[in-house]
């Protein structure tokens, strides 16, 4: 463990029964960080969670989560990291004081240092006034930011976000962003899971999860690099919608792939191709206008799950695979 | 060592708060726990009367002698039978005992006075409605009963005729004095039960959906991601409702004292020392029923899976030894039946710690059992 580094994890591994969730999966988070964790609905990012959280052993491999192993410690885990669920893991009968006290207590805060850092806690994710109020008659922005609370009142070094944001409004989204941005620049580790890509983006580096592995970890920017290589041009006009606008644009040399993208098409070309916007205009049989593009996340999570697919059909074809 | 203990207490204090809060804040709740439990107990208590008397009875006089009135007189004189009509055939009075207007039918047949009379054996007929076995048993016996003691007289007369002078005959006269209840009231046999059977009710179900809930609304997660220990979780969790099971039978035997004159003869403190373990085994079961349940309905199935055999199986409706062989042992490991037998001796009887350490040890021994199995279910659940 470098002190650097708040989470290890070393081929960290999980199997229930014959299906491998979580396949040999490796990386460090720095301290202070915002990690993201990306992947579709069943690619293992809530089992990974659950084992760094130390609510889950590992069936091999291991991490160091806050300098304490899941596997031999996770009740040392528990007690220095702070997580927040996807459901909202509050008690909605309960005022929003009660549901502090009752997560601090479990925490091993007492007495008055509690009363202290449930008034902080609340100024600080912007509740201020708001202690008394049922948890349930709470807008479900404002019920997240109670959630929030509850992960950092016991001033931990790591909090895991898992699905913060599911079900929330774009501002509340935006809002909560901006707290968590606050939390890391004062030192506090952030490790999320999403599927909003536009998150994704705000997070220094990205882990992408695909079927239990993880084929790509970078910065948004170094992913985009890699993944999404080439040029992008967003067409607009009469020529888009031709009938056969897409099968022109891929017959384009150098052209990969033609995407719907509003009332336009999108085309993504070769890395190394230098397609240029007037050829495929020229391609169209009515006027168009063409613009550059920046890779997005989105086209980033697309590749490397078709690269994935590739690599796995690929290796099945040589017996290899399962 | 002491902060880990004052962080511990903190923990435990945090869960009983929260327990309290949510429990507080539902008032169909608060209901359930202490007024619904009072209530049934003044029913079941009325309700459940085991005392057979007042049974509709036909009688078919075919006699019409004095004999014969005599006889009808004297098995309808203490209560148990009551005539309620008088049909004037065997055929009649057989269609009344069908349609359930009456459940017992005395026929006396012609001659029944005259064969009395000369001293040769006569029959009365009594048909009995075996529906309902108690009833048919009590009415029955009533009715043989008297007849058995009338031939016995008549005998006896008969013998006593024929003696010299100044003899008498031998005899035994069996006259049973009743301890503990002497008037036979069924709610002092009762009310303990009832008490016991409540409390089963309340603490296993409640027990169990409140586990069941935490995992359905998502906040179990949020729980076991916090360090606080299993066993604190668990005795958080249940502490509350000992309380609460503690409260409804303060309530229970003070309404049976003043109500159906229930007696307290023996310690309460001891009472409240065997009840305190009998709630151990129920809260034990519902956190059990809980581990093994993914939602509150399917926890509330689940306690009614062991609180209905657990209330039959107990000895409070139905005397143990009247169950089958095989079945009697099942009832050993029933803390109903234990609570049972010690809250009827203490209460009852004024037994002390001695004469009730078995079912003591019974309780704690099962409690115990039950509240490891329920917390290593919960932790497996983890791994």
């Amino acid at each position: 463990m470098t002190p650097d580094h708040a989470i290890e994890v070393d081929a960290l591994s999980r199997r229930f029964g014959a299906f491998t969730a979580v396949d040999a999966v490796s990386f460090d988070v720095g301290r202070g960080e915002i990690f993201g964790y990306l992947g579709a609905n069943g690619a293992g990012k809530s089992t990974t969670i659950r084992m760094l959280c130390g609510l889950l052993a590992p069936t091999s491999g291991d991490a160091v989560v806050a300098g304490a192993r899941v596997s031999t410690s996770p009740e040392a885990v528990k007690r220095n990291i702070g997580y927040m669920s996807q459901r909202f893991s509050l008690y909605p009968e309960l005022k929003v004081r009660e549901n502090l006290e009752f997560f601090g207590g479990a925490y091993g805060l007492f007495g008055r240092h509690l009363n202290t850092r449930i008034a902080e806690t609340l100024d600080r994710v912007g509740l201020h006034g708001h202690a008394e109020d049922r948890t349930s008659s709470l807008p479900g922005g404002m019920r997240q930011r109670v959630a929030l609370a509850g992960a950092i009142l016991h001033e931990p070094g790591i909090v895991f976000l898992d699905e913060p944001t599911a079900g929330v409004d774009p501002v509340a989204r935006r809002r909560f962003w901006s707290l968590i941005r606050e939390l890391a620049s004062a030192g506090t580790t952030i490790f999320v899971t999403t599927h909003y890509m536009d998150e994704a983006e705000y997070c220094a580096r990205v882990g992408l999860m695909v079927a239990g592995r993880l084929p790509a970890l970078d910065t948004p920017e170094g992913l985009k690099a890699t993944y999404v290589p080439g040029d992008l041009f967003v067409l607009r006009g009469p020529g888009a919608h031709a009938d056969d606008a897409r099968a022109r644009l891929l017959a384009v040399p150098g052209v990969v792939d033609v995407a719907t993208m509003g009332a336009g098409l999108r085309a993504r070309c070769a890395a190394d191709a230098h397609v240029r916007g007037d050829a495929l205009a020229a391609a169209l049989p009515a006027e168009v206008e063409v613009e550059p593009d920046t890779a997005s996340l989105e086209d980033v999570f697309l590749a490397v799950v078709d690269a994935e697919a590739q690599a796995r059909g690929a290796a099945r074809a040589f017996g290899e695979g399962d | 060592m002491s902060e880990t203990l004052q962080r511990l207490v903190g923990q435990l204090r945090a869960v009983v708060v929260k327990e309290i809060r949510q429990t507080t804040q539902d008032r169909r709740m608060i209901f359930l726990l202490t007024v619904a439990p009072f209530l049934q107990l003044l029913l079941f208590g009325f309700a459940i009367d085991l005392d057979v008397d007042q049974v509709p009875t036909a009688v078919v006089d075919l006699d019409h002698t004095p004999e014969s009135r005599e006889t009808i007189a004297g098995m309808l004189a203490d209560g148990t039978l009551a005539h309620v009509a008088t049909p004037p055939s065997v055929p009649d009075a057989e269609r009344l005992l069908e349609d359930g207007t009456v459940a017992v039918v005395l026929v006396l047949p012609e001659g029944y006075g005259r064969d009395l009379a000369r001293g040769v054996p006569t029959q009365a007929q009594v048909l009995v409605d075996g529906t309902d076995p108690t009833r048919a048993n009590v009415a029955g016996g009533a009715a043989s009963g008297y007849l058995g003691l009338e031939g016995l007289r008549l005998a006896q007369a008969q013998i006593a005729a024929r003696l010299p002078e100044g003899r008498t005959l031998p005899s035994v006269v069996v006259r049973p004095r009743l301890f503990y209840n002497p008037t036979q009231s069924t709610p002092i046999y009762m009310v303990p039960g009832i008490a016991g059977m409540l409390l089963l009710i309340i603490t296993t179900i409640v027990v169990s959906m409140g586990l069941a809930r935490e995992r359905e609304m998502g906040t179990l997660e949020a729980v076991r991601v916090t360090p606080l220990p299993t066993p604190v979780l668990m005795v958080g969790k249940i502490a509350p409702f000992v309380v609460v099971g503690l409260f409804d039978v303060t309530l229970a035997i003070t309404a049976g004292a003043w109500i159906f004159d229930v007696p307290i003869r023996g310690s309460l403190l001891l009472f409240y020392g065997i009840t305190a373990l009998y709630l151990l085994t129920t809260v034990g079961v519902g956190l059990f029923v809980s581990t093994v349940s993914q939602t509150q309905q399917q926890a509330f199935l689940g306690g009614f899976i062991f609180v209905l055999p657990a209330m039959l199986l107990s000895g409070t409706m139905t005397p143990i030894h009247a169950m089958p062989a095989w079945m009697q042992p099942l009832t050993a490991l029933n803390p109903l039946r234990f609570y049972m037998e010690a809250v009827r001796a203490i209460l009852l009887k004024g037994a002390t710690f001695t004469e009730v350490r078995v079912q003591a040890a019974a309780l704690l021994v099962y409690g115990l059992a039950i509240m490891a199995l329920a917390t290593s279910r919960f932790r497996k659940r983890v791994s």
